[in-house]
């Protein structure tokens, strides 16, 4: 049973939103919709997986929407001055890269708490994108991103496959390195790894910076999808992806995290929007819903858990 | 109660919930035409005149309208995310706002690949290929409405901006229009510029401040009317007089014209132009002619004139076709 | 204590040496009222955090709040039916939010931000895109006038620092509610009925969301769906600021009103100073984290020297 005890419950409405939509939506079971909800689920997955092993060190990044919109505008910014994608691209990772490691820092060294830190910072990429910008999206990027954007594997288009990889290189860190024990010791059980002499706050810092760098590869999926970089576009983000990493079973005490569920918790949301969408259902109960699939999935939870 | 037996409440709970959605929802007929309206909010006033006049139309021409509305305010992902769901139920043909005019133009040539015809609504899109663009132009009315301050203030004295949204494109061409209108006026002088980022308790408190710095503020120009009437409940608590200026045309504005709170507020009929903009999708769709643009006189809707627009708008009904555009 | 009002202290000697316009009583008020509705919205917020909690609706519940205020003002014409909506429908919701935290246990993150949710799709059907508008000027005044030169939201904003300062202080309530925020288990252990002290701070929370929702549109004058959206952040920013930790156990509603002056200030200097709007979020950022830093540096200092 511990196996199946682990998968949470949003796995549950996720198939069970799977089939209904199916059933009753026409449209929703084919497979260029199943890749649209893929392809709108990337950027977001993007964001939540480094969320996942910030909120198992006990954190929290309000920052990522805002340092998304940021190195949007970078790349966007890079390409229209005639830079090559790769150093366009590289401009965006280094200025996700600089505020993930800021907040580290405020976080870790300054012991600021991680809200008030990183809703600071919010501030500060949101400022700096609209100065750069004078608040105008950024257009005219020139045809590189868009045909990296456009291109199939198999048939999988490039957001889909760029969100895989990086679940599986996620995956990976946190199951299969020391780096992913740190990850699970510094919100379980930091005294033990302070004790073994691990320099604990470098890592903490790192676990920041993984979460700025990967709004830089976010950047690439947003600015590819709207053409054009765009200072406010991502805004919020960061509360969706909270929303599905702690639906996804990682819990903010305890140090407890499961980055399958991350994905899962994406894709429900991804289903729930998709799948409402297509049947046209108004818009206020759509709103609702969301909610109500947030509590609904955890609620499961809660009386499974009164049963084991 | 096994594990089992207690998971099948929510479990009924969410089949109920969905049957009963589902049985609401198929309320949608099969056989009519569909038009797909993308509105850019829930809560602005003028989006749901909008939404009230395409209905109206749609109900006219035997057509209906599907609504795509952002859960999020203007969210640019979200329309975008909706864009590619319609497509998947491929409407008949699409009437569409967007939520910025570069930012949606992938979005737009999704549709023109699918093949579905777009009506340009109200807020002209910088790309993609259109039937048509029905609507007005933000920078137009700006520059037309402040003009028309500048010239009840004879053209001097003190003014303050607030402005809307950074990052919108509504924005940059309202600030865009104040700015042209202003180069006219060289004796007025602008005192602040400050953003109330479109909402009405923003407008109202950098109002409040901008009033304890500046003790003889003549005109102000809101960049929408949501922000206008914030600021006339500062200028009311303060006990300041100002000439006020709001754009959207919202009943709520034209109230305030009619009380002499407001001085005017500029826009293009938004009633209007959900009729239109409905009408020239069906027109399209029925192969009638459709101009590549039907573009709105502007109005300045002030205590001479107000009184067209204060009827509620559930009582309005669209005009004929011809009666507009005239060939 | 003390050391946060360095903050404060510091922020005003700057914008009074660079504005003329700050340091007048009328400017100064100013600040104060606009101050005292943050402080209103996250009053009950604050209590709920001290005791280890979250409530991410508290936006959500008083634009709800306010819409459905002033529909029962508009419908009954009797401004006490305003109150009892706005406060009922706070209650309710606070209530609901305690219920979903405790009995069916679920992670408060996600219980509110799931009502936050649920209520904007309520709101939304109810407001239909419509504003509820035009109110006498007598109620008006609660968020907009003066009682003998002092605005009336200041008035509440003591009225409820007091009160406050009162129950953390000289109840057993008070003090069960710290106890719970530093640790759950061991006052449960301790025959602290946990539960239902938890129910009654998020209904606390919601009531104080719903009294701040009739407070605005007294001042807005005006109710439309999307009022409590952009008071989210600022709220919790403020109880934040202010020295409330996460984790619950410590700080407590002066912090809270100290974190709504120094925002207020903020935007406040931006405004006078004329401050590029573009570079406004960045300004706030940065005062944001200066006042944080500040509260870091001082409280490590009392530790240490204590």
């Amino acid at each position: 049973m511990g196996r199946l005890a682990r998968i949470p419950g949003v796995a549950f409405l996720l198939v069970v939103l799977g089939i209904l939509f199916g059933i009753f939506a026409g449209g929703f079971a084919s497979l260029p919709n199943l890749l649209n909800i893929g392809i709108q689920s990337s950027t977001l997955l993007l964001l939540a997986l480094p969320m996942t092993f910030i909120i198992m060190t006990e954190g929290l990044d309000l920052s990522m929407g805002a340092v998304l919109g940021l190195t949007g505008v970078v790349l966007a910014s890079a390409l229209v001055a005639g830079n090559t994608l790769i150093v366009a691209f590289a401009a965006a990772l280094g200025v996700g890269l600089a505020f993930g490691i800021a907040n580290g820092l405020l976080v870790v060294k300054l012991g600021l708490p991680p809200f008030v830190a990183t809703l600071g910072t919010l501030g500060i990429a949101q400022g700096i994108a609209l100065v750069m910008t004078g608040g105008e999206s950024v257009a005219g990027i020139g045809p590189a991103l868009p045909k990296l954007y456009a291109t199939k594997w198999v048939g999988i288009p490039f957001s889909i496959l760029v969100a895989a990889l990086m679940y599986a290189a996620f995956h990976f860190l946190l199951y299969h390195t020391r780096f992913g024990n740190y990850v699970f010791a510094i919100g379980g059980n930091r005294e033990a790894l302070v004790l073994a002499g691990v320099p604990a706050g470098f890592f903490h810092v790192l676990v920041y910076a993984l979460a700025g760098l990967m709004t830089g590869f976010a950047a690439l999926l947003l600015t590819g999808r709207m053409n054009s970089g765009h200072p406010i576009a991502a805004m919020g983000m960061e509360f969706d992806a909270i929303a599905a990493v702690i639906v996804g079973g990682t819990e903010r005490q305890r140090g407890n995290g499961w980055l399958p569920g991350t994905v899962l918790g994406v894709l429900a949301v991804g289903v729930l929007r998709n799948g409402l969408n297509v049947m046209a259902i108004q818009s206020s109960l759509q709103v609702a819903s969301i909610g109500l699939l947030l509590i609904v999935a955890l609620l499961i939870d809660s009386i499974r858990k009164r049963q084991l | 109660m096994t594990f089992g037996e207690r998971l099948k409440f929510p479990f009924k709970g969410l089949v109920l919930l969905t049957a009963g959605v589902v049985l609401a929802a198929c309320g949608e007929t099969k056989n009519r035409e569909t038009i797909a309206l993308f509105t850019k909010n829930q809560t602005n006033p003028y989006f749901q005149t909008v939404r009230v006049a395409a209905q109206a139309a749609a109900k006219e021409s035997n057509v209906d309208i599907i609504n795509y509305i952002p859960t999020s305010n203007d969210s640019i992902p979200e329309q975008m995310n909706q864009i590619e769901d319609a497509i998947t139920k491929r409407p008949s043909a699409v009437v569409f706002i967007p939520v910025d005019s570069k930012a949606m133009i992938p979005g737009v040539e999704k549709f023109n690949a699918a093949g579905i015809p777009v009506v340009n609504l109200i807020d002209r899109a910088d790309g993609g290929q259109f039937v048509s663009f029905v609507g007005c132009d933000d920078y137009a009315v700006a520059m037309n409405t402040a003009r028309y301050l500048f010239e009840k203030m004879n053209g001097k004295g003190n003014v303050i901006i607030i402005e809307g949204q950074g990052g919108s494109s509504n924005n940059q061409k309202r600030m865009a229009g104040f700015r042209k209108a202003l180069e006219d006026f060289p004796n007025v002088k602008v005192l602040a510029s400050q953003t109330g980022n479109f909402q009405r308790a923003m407008a109202l408190q950098v109002t409040e401040n901008l009033l304890q710095a500046h003790s003889q503020i003549d005109g102000i120009l809101a960049a929408n009317d949501a922000m206008a009437l914030g600021v006339i409940q500062a200028l009311d608590a303060a006990n300041r007089k100002a000439l006020v200026i709001g754009l959207n045309g919202t009943k709520e504005a034209i109230d305030a014209v009619k009380a002499g709170k407001l001085l005017a507020t500029g826009d293009c009929d938004g009633f209007l132009q959900g009729c239109m903009g409905t009408m020239a999708a069906v027109r399209h769709l029925r192969n009638l002619p459709v101009p590549p643009e039907v573009v709105f006189p502007i109005t300045v809707f002030d205590s001479t004139n107000y009184q067209g627009a204060d009827a509620p708008y559930e009582q309005r009904m669209c005009p004929k076709w011809e009666s507009i555009v005239k060939d | 204590m003390k050391y946060r009002l360095i903050g404060v202290a510091l922020i005003v000697l700057a914008l009074g040496l660079s504005s003329d316009a700050f340091a007048t009583p009328s400017n100064l008020l100013n600040v104060l009222r606009q101050a005292s509705l943050i402080f209103l919205s996250a009053s009950g917020l604050t209590l709920v955090i001290v005791g280890a909690g979250l409530d991410l609706s508290v936006g959500a519940n008083l634009g709800l709040s306010a819409c459905f205020a002033a529909a029962a003002i508009k419908a009954t014409g009797a401004l006490s039916s305003g109150f009892a909506a706005g406060l009922a429908c706070g209650i309710i919701v606070g209530l609901l939010n305690g219920l979903m935290v405790t009995k069916l246990r679920l992670p408060p993150f996600i219980a509110t931000y799931g009502m936050l949710w649920m209520l904007y799709g309520v709101n939304y059907w109810y407001m239909k895109g419509d504003t509820i508008y035009g109110f006498p000027s007598s109620f008006r005044a609660l968020g907009s006038g003066d009682l003998l030169d002092i605005p009336i939201p200041v008035y509440l904003m003591v009225i409820g620092l007091l009160a406050g300062g009162v129950f953390t202080r000289y109840t057993t309530l008070g003090h069960e509610v710290y106890a719970i925020g530093a640790n759950a288990e061991a006052a449960r252990l301790s025959g602290i009925p946990v539960s239902s002290r938890l129910i009654l701070l998020y209904t606390l929370s919601g009531a104080m969301a719903g009294l701040a929702g009739v407070i605005y549109l007294a001042r807005l004058n005006s109710a439309e769906a999307g009022i409590g959206t952009p008071l989210l952040l600022p709220a919790i920013a403020a109880v934040l600021i202010g020295g409330t930790s996460l984790f619950g156990g410590s700080g407590g509603l002066a912090g809270t009103m100290i974190g709504a002056i120094i925002l207020t200030l903020v935007l406040n200097g931006m405004n006078l100073l004329g401050i590029n709007s573009n570079w406004q979020p960045l300004v706030t950022g940065v005062i944001i984290l200066f006042a944080a830093l500040i509260d870091s540096v001082t409280r490590r200092h009392a530790e240490l020297g204590a």
